[in-house]
């Protein structure tokens, strides 16, 4: 305690003159002889001393003095914390009083004089009371409950920390939290007036009352509240995250930023948002924005009159949704980047490169390079219509095309004819007509090759007709098991994501049919899984549980009933908590296949959650170790890359998990883990992963270095990045002799050109915020049969490599005018830069260059337009793009 | 459908196709559907008589002007691949296939082929249209082509994983590796060498398996059979064969090889076994009976060698003639290439009792070739018997050689009169066909001493007509000529420090121009460049032995 109170109290009382000294404290001149502190300057001292005499005064009888005392003592406070550089002078200066006053402040009587010391010393208690005791917020509650900005900012913000500690503990004691969140609600108005949108989300989040947002947003700090609510709800626990959403498309709506509305619907897989988007916004060129947006999601949604009264208006609209143009669209972008020209496997592989290290000039064919060319020019020429082995049947005699195919063994037809639906990729009316004349062969291998195909070509293509279930439909029950999973599979492609009914119908009875045989019962599985992906529907989940229930203890050994669990967790994909009742029903199963079907749902139930606990879940389950015969741990790697690839950091952190996993791993672990890279990073080469996986390439284990192979290809597929392409040039030379290894590098190969480049894998788009769940499921697929390579990819069931068609879209950004014509503007593209939480309007894009459309994307690029021209529909600049034309703009004379 | 049929719809086809006149639609809706569908009905084969008089009897207006009936008349639009035709009128009262003659007429596409679809499922022959709820306007879509039907090639493609195992070799491009049976590398790179020279495959084909001759052992005999049959196997298999029977048949004929050492077999010098499975062929392969000529391993790889031995101290000088199988390449400081060592190699010192003088006297052995090869043996002498260490040690002198090796310096006059000519042919041929450019790169490649040692003495055979056509050792290609221009074929390397240790390897120039390594079992792709890398001068492989082919000039 200070001994001088004492002494002020005895000088001061009784001298009301002194009222006027303490409005000019600095004139004081009796006061400059105490001073003992030789550091402090004139002013400061005298400062100090006007103060100790306020504190003195405050504790004053009188109680005019004592009001007198505390406004000043306030003003002094309130002048200087705007600084906030340092403890503000008044306030040090204060620090030694504030027991005194506090003590002063239980004995006062209840009064405005009370009110105004507790404000005064709610704000002391800003640098004075222990850590925990909450004393600011004691006091402020105590307090006048005047402005709160008054104070300044870091009071604001100190204050509104202690009220998250503070609720979080009446909340635990069940006390009424009324007080709180009346102060909570000041709070939040002042920090969204002084662009702290941050804060005052913090702040709402903490004290779990994020609808008090809605009154506070304008039309100034909307758009950077939102940005922050959709950022931070990545790393928030369920459910959390989806009430933070449900805010942000709340305010999107509000403001009529129906764009950024309608993906945050799409986010949480929200159809009654959808449609409210759509009833809500009245402008028709807008709609058809989302209904580009809509149809790179995937969604198979039908528009009522309800969104659309017009009917031709709808139909229009429909068609956008329906994917119709998108064949028209990425051939306007190979046009323009000029890449029609087909090219053949040999351009790929680029053997002239490779002096004198390749095979010896094969007279011979080989099935299974022949088998390797078949897939490289398929997804090399990927919906361009053309290519040089299959489709320049009809010029030349006889038919190159037939001649190609033939030149391809047994099961390995099925894949040749089904390429051609991967080169006519979304333009059935095309794809339909080449497929045709296959349908007529009596080959069964080709028949099953051509109905796979009409499911390529038609994937993520919807059509009125439903051709593809037309056509398909008749085959589902023949006799021979390749044209029925040709069939099935189709299916599976065409309406993967629709949640179509005729497909559930005639699908689930080959389930439970005793006679079919495992093959085409796993990929019944897997096509349901691909129908139903993400819906959580009982009834197919039921069927495929009992398929895997009647399966004899032999069946279960065999790889291909590891497709079986896997249709099943497609059913609950990205949909976390919904899996448990299916879960609980897997832990009855057979042993063999019960811990594979438990990572399996558990990894696709999480996928793209970036859920930190199930990937420590899935860590753990890979530091068991044993024996041998564990198949689980593959799906479990898997999984940590399902879960973490939301976002960028858990990703990384997964990267380096991964790592670990190589070190200590057994082979199980180890063959899966370039695999999982491969996910992380798909489309995306990073530097490192790449040196990894090309590390791994070389493995001594041969099932290790096919994985590296296949996801060196992955990470840089629709790239034709270089290095990778030089790499795996490499690696073909490596492995000449290696027949299956050599395979896998031509379709690393092939993935790394898909497309010639304009294409890309990544199931998440529009700036890494919307994951597509049939990509996804597509991939997964592919990977869990990439698992056990031997059986499968080398086996004969080579064309699950097909099941990447569902993730293929063109990375591309093609803007069209009002007309949904192209329209050429310039644009901006260049690295996307992170301005979550930043001030003002930062730049979002770095190292930019100046490209008109349409212009390739690569991973992590955004663009810009580069013109006042015209005004983007859409705020994300991704896929189609409606650009409008801007009523204010003037041409520059 | 006919072709008779089809002309009789000309008019039609001409008619409904879509274009750019507008009017046509209303054309087609004034136009009776019956009239267009009728024709078609009746004369297209595939329906059945029965239904065809059905349609007749139904009663079908002559005209669709009756707004009563137009309603069971629904115009539909129907899309077929890119195109679209607008307005089709569809008779609800006939049975589908009515619907697709009509479609027939429009696209060309036969009826069976045609697949229609509409919302809710696909359109069948025997659908009632009334449960299909058509809707005016409604959209079809019709999938299917005219294109012809694909079919097999009559010959199936013949794939190399189905070939059998000999014809997989082709495919391959190189013969199979060998199995290292326990220090057997010498062996298998030495065998490896000698599968190289066609030549002496075919003569050991033509070698009989019982007819052994009297001159030759019984030993002799099989090692020559195994020889043959090992070749024959490596020709045979894509996988590393396994040598067995002639490792123990040569271990049988030459004992040291059966060297044991702490309970395996010792490691053997590669040139000991290369000589003598070569002595024991020139054996086998003299008898008479076997061909015309006699002896065809002094053919393929015998060196003649004409030395003048002189006396400084007494002046005496006598000529010796005689047949070795491989050139030595003798390396000592001043070595730092294969022709350099070759040269050192013709001179030599020789301590010999002199009858002149009546004592030992130091004579000068100068020799020439005379005669060469099909193909040329070069052996570095890398190996010397140390005597303080009582072992054989190894020179690691790095002693290059070329890719192609020109001998003419070391030939006898005689010889080079005799190559000239078609020495004058090979490069006036090389000229014309890679013209002046190759010669710019000839000149400059590695073994320009030799092109100088050629371009000093062009003028010396001038004169020699063609006449001069064959040595004495060319005789199997009557029509070819050797131009003393050697091509390398095969190397047989040596790893390690002495000769009784390390790795021998072989790396044989196959048929199609390619590289191969063969380390035992294993057969390695290897680029021509990397071959000239195995010079010495360190740790890695290095030539032991090296065998050009002669490059010959067609008469």
């Amino acid at each position: 305690m200070d001994p001088e109170p004492n002494n002020n109290t005895a000088s001061g009382s009784g001298n009301p003159k002194d009222e006027s000294a303490l409005k000019a404290p600095s004139k004081d001149p009796k006061k400059k002889d105490d001073k003992k502190d030789e550091d402090l300057s004139e002013e400061d001292l005298a400062l100090k001393q006007q103060l100790e005499l306020y504190v003195e005064r405050a504790q004053d009888a009188d109680q005019g003095l004592q009001k007198v005392a505390l406004e000043s003592m306030r003003q002094e406070i309130r002048t200087s914390t705007s600084s906030m550089t340092s403890v503000p002078k008044p306030l040090k200066f204060l620090r030694p009083h504030y027991g005194t006053l506090k003590s002063y402040y239980e004995t006062m009587p209840d009064s405005d004089l009370k009110k105004l010391l507790a404000d005064i010393l709610s704000v002391l208690a800003l640098t004075m009371s222990a850590e925990g005791d909450r004393e600011s917020l004691k006091y402020r509650l105590l307090g006048s409950e005047g402005d709160i900005g008054s104070w300044g900012h870091e009071y604001v913000r100190n204050l509104a920390g202690e009220i998250a500690q503070e609720y979080s503990k009446r909340v635990n004691e069940e006390s009424t939290v009324d007080d709180l969140i009346e102060l909570v609600e000041q709070i939040v108005a002042f920090h969204m007036k002084h662009n702290a949108e941050p804060e005052a989300v913090d702040l709402l989040m903490e004290v779990e009352f994020l609808d008090l947002l809605v009154k506070h947003v304008d039309k100034a700090n909307y758009k950077r509240t939102c940005l922050y609510l959709t950022s931070s709800a990545r790393y928030l626990p369920g459910p959390d995250d989806m009430s933070v959403l449900d805010i942000a498309y709340t305010i999107y709506k509000q403001f009529e930023e129906y764009p950024s509305a309608l993906q945050i619907a799409l986010y949480l897989d929200n159809m009654q948002h959808v449609k409210q988007v759509f009833t809500s916004c009245p402008d028709l060129l807008r709609k058809k924005q989302f209904c580009y947006i809509l149809a790179r999601q995937g969604l198979s949604f039908e528009l009522d009159e309800e969104m659309c009264a017009d009917d031709e208006d709808r139909e229009a609209l429909q068609e956008i949704i329906n994917n119709t143009k998108l064949s028209e669209g990425y051939l306007t972008l190979a046009r323009d980047i000029e890449v029609m020209e087909p090219k053949s496997p040999e351009d790929i592989y680029k053997a002239h490169l490779l002096d004198g290290r390749t095979s010896a000039g094969a007279s011979v064919d080989s099935a299974r390079q022949n088998l390797s060319a078949t897939f490289v020019n398929a997804f090399v020429n990927a919906g361009f219509g053309q290519d040089k082995l299959m489709t320049v049947a009809s010029e030349a005699s006889g038919g190159g095309s037939s001649n190609w195919l033939f030149k391809n063994k047994d099961h390995g037809k099925a894949s040749a004819a089904a390429s051609l639906g991967m080169i006519d990729l979304w333009d059935v009316d095309t794809g339909l007509a080449q497929l045709d004349k296959y349908f007529h062969s009596n080959d069964n291998h080709v028949i099953a090759g051509a109905l796979l195909g009409v499911g390529i070509v038609n994937c993520g293509i919807k059509n009125d007709c439903d051709p593809a279930l037309a056509l398909l439909a008749d085959y589902l029950d023949k006799e021979d098991s390749s044209i029925r999973i040709g069939a099935i599979t189709g299916l599976g492609f065409a309406y993967a994501g629709t949640q179509n009914e005729q497909i559930r119908d005639k699908l689930t009875p080959i389930l439970g049919d005793p006679k079919a045989p495992l093959d085409v019962i796993a990929f019944t599985a897997i096509a349901l899984g691909l129908v139903y992906v993400g819906s959580c529907n009982e009834e197919v989940a039921q069927a495929i549980i009992f398929a895997l229930m009647d399966r004899s203890e032999s069946d279960l050994g065999e790889p291909l009933t590891r497709l079986l669990p896997l249709g099943l967790g497609l059913l609950y994909l990205g949909k976390q908590d919904s899996v448990e009742a299916t879960a609980e029903v897997s832990k009855t199963f057979n042993e063999k296949i019960r811990k594979y079907c438990d990572m399996t749902l558990l990894s696709c139930a999480y996928a793209g959650t970036g859920n930190v606990l199930k990937v420590q879940h899935f860590l753990g389950q890979c530091a068991q170790h044993f024996e041998k015969g564990e198949t689980f741990q593959g799906p479990a790697v898997l999984g940590i890359a399902m879960v973490a690839m939301a976002e960028e950091l858990g990703l990384d952190m997964a990267i380096r998990s991964l790592e670990h996993l190589l070190q200590y791993g057994e082979q199980n672990i180890r063959k899966a883990v370039p695999l999982a890279l491969g996910l992380l990073c798909i489309s995306n080469p990073k530097v490192h992963v790449m040196d990894t996986l090309s590390r791994l390439s070389h493995d001594a284990d041969t099932e290790v270095a096919m994985s590296a192979v296949i996801s060196l290809g992955l990470i840089g597929a629709g790239t034709n990045n270089a290095r990778i392409a030089g790499m795996l040039r490499n690696l073909s030379s490596y492995y000449y002799k290696e027949a299956s290894l050599l395979f896998c590098v031509r379709i690393a190969q092939g993935f790394v050109h898909m497309g010639k480049g304009l294409l890309t894998l990544a199931p998440y788009h529009s700036e890494r915020f919307l994951l597509s769940p049939t990509a996804l499921a597509g991939l997964v697929v592919l990977l869990h049969a990439c698992l056990d390579m031997k059986t499968i990819i080398l086996g004969k069931y080579h064309y699950v490599l097909y099941f990447v068609v569902l993730a293929m879209q063109p990375r591309m950004l093609l803007t069209v005018d009002e007309n949904l014509k192209p329209l050429s503007v310039p644009v901006r593209v260049g690295q996307a830069v992170d301005v979550v939480g930043q001030a003002g309007r930062p730049k979002t894009i770095t190292g930019f260059q100046t490209h008109s459309t349409p212009v390739l994307l690569a991973a992590g690029d955004r663009a810009e337009l580069a013109t006042e021209k015209y005004i983007p529909l859409s705020p994300i600049l991704e896929g189609f793009v409606i650009l409008k034309e801007n009523p204010d703009y003037r041409e520059e004379a | 459908m006919t072709a008779w049929a089809r002309a009789l719809f000309t008019t039609h086809i001409i008619c409904n196709k879509p274009g750019p006149i507008h009017s046509l639609h209303i054309t087609l809706r004034r136009f009776p559907l019956t009239l267009r569908s009728k024709p078609v009905s009746r004369l297209s084969l595939p329906f059945p008589p029965s239904n065809h008089k059905n349609t007749r009897l139904s009663p079908v207006p002559a005209t669709s002007n009756n707004p009563k009936l137009a309603a069971i008349m629904p115009t539909v639009s129907v899309k077929w691949q890119k195109e679209l035709y607008p307005a089709v009128e569809i008779d609800t009262t006939q049975p589908p296939y009515v619907f697709k003659g009509q479609l027939y007429d429009l696209t060309g596409v036969p009826p069976e082929r045609q697949k229609i679809m509409m919302k809710g499922g696909i359109l069948k022959d025997d659908s009632d249209w009334s449960k299909l709820g058509l809707k005016e306007g409604q959209k079809l879509m019709m999938v299917g082509t005219a294109d012809e039907i694909v079919k097999a090639p009559e010959k199936g493609t013949v794939f190399m994983e189905d070939l059998p195992e000999e014809e997989q070799v082709i495919a391959v491009g190189h013969s199979a590796g060998l199995f290292n049976l326990g220090n057997t590398c010498y062996m298998n790179s030495t065998m490896q060498c000698l599968h190289s020279v066609p030549e002496l495959k075919s003569a050991l084909i033509e070698y009989p398996q019982s007819g052994r001759s009297n001159e030759l052992d019984q030993t002799s005999h099989l090692l020559t059979v195994a020889t043959r049959d090992l070749f024959n196997e490596l020709d045979k298999n894509v996988k590393p064969v396994t040598p067995m029977q002639f490792w123990m048949v040569l271990r049988k004929k030459y004992p040291q090889f059966g060297q044991l050492h702490n309970g395996s077999f010792m490691q053997q010098d590669a040139e000991e076994c290369w000589t003598q499975i070569l002595y024991t062929l020139s054996q086998a392969l003299r008898s008479p009976s076997i061909s015309v000529n006699l002896d065809t391993v002094k053919e393929l790889f015998g060196i003649d060698f004409t030395s003048r031995v002189h006396c400084a101290e007494s002046g005496e000088e006598s000529m010796e003639t005689e047949t070795i199988y491989s050139l030595k390449c003798h390396i000592s400081h001043e070595v730092n290439h294969l022709h350099e060592g070759l040269k050192h190699g013709l001179k030599s010192e020789l301590e010999k009792a002199s009858p002149a003088l009546g004592r030992s006297a130091v004579y000068l052995k100068d020799s020439r070739i005379n005669g060469l090869p099909k193909y040329l043996t070069i052996q570095f002498v890398r190996f010397f018997w140390k005597r303080e260490s009582n072992q054989k040690a190894k020179i690691l002198r790095k002693v290059d050689y070329p890719l192609e090796l020109d001998i003419f310096d070391l030939c006898s006059d005689d010889l080079r009169k005799k190559l000239e000519t078609p020495r004058q042919m090979l490069r006036d041929e090389d000229g014309r066909k890679a013209g002046l450019k190759l010669k710019q790169k000839s000149t400059s490649s590695v073994d320009s001493d030799v092109k100088m040692s050629d371009a000093a003495e062009p003028s010396n055979g001038s004169g020699e007509s063609s006449k001069a056509t064959l040595g004495e050792g060319i005789a199997s290609d009557k029509n070819v000529q050797l131009t003393g221009v050697y091509d390398l074929v095969a190397v047989l390397t040596h790893k390690g420090r002495s000769a009784d240790s390390g790795h021998y390897v072989s790396w044989v120039k196959q048929e199609n121009g390619k590289w191969i390594q063969f380390d035992d079992d294993n057969p390695i792709l290897q680029r021509e460049e990397d071959i000239t890398k195995l010079s010495g001068g360190g740790d890695w492989h290095m030539a032991y032995i090296c065998m050009y082919k002669a490059r010959t000039f067609p008469v």
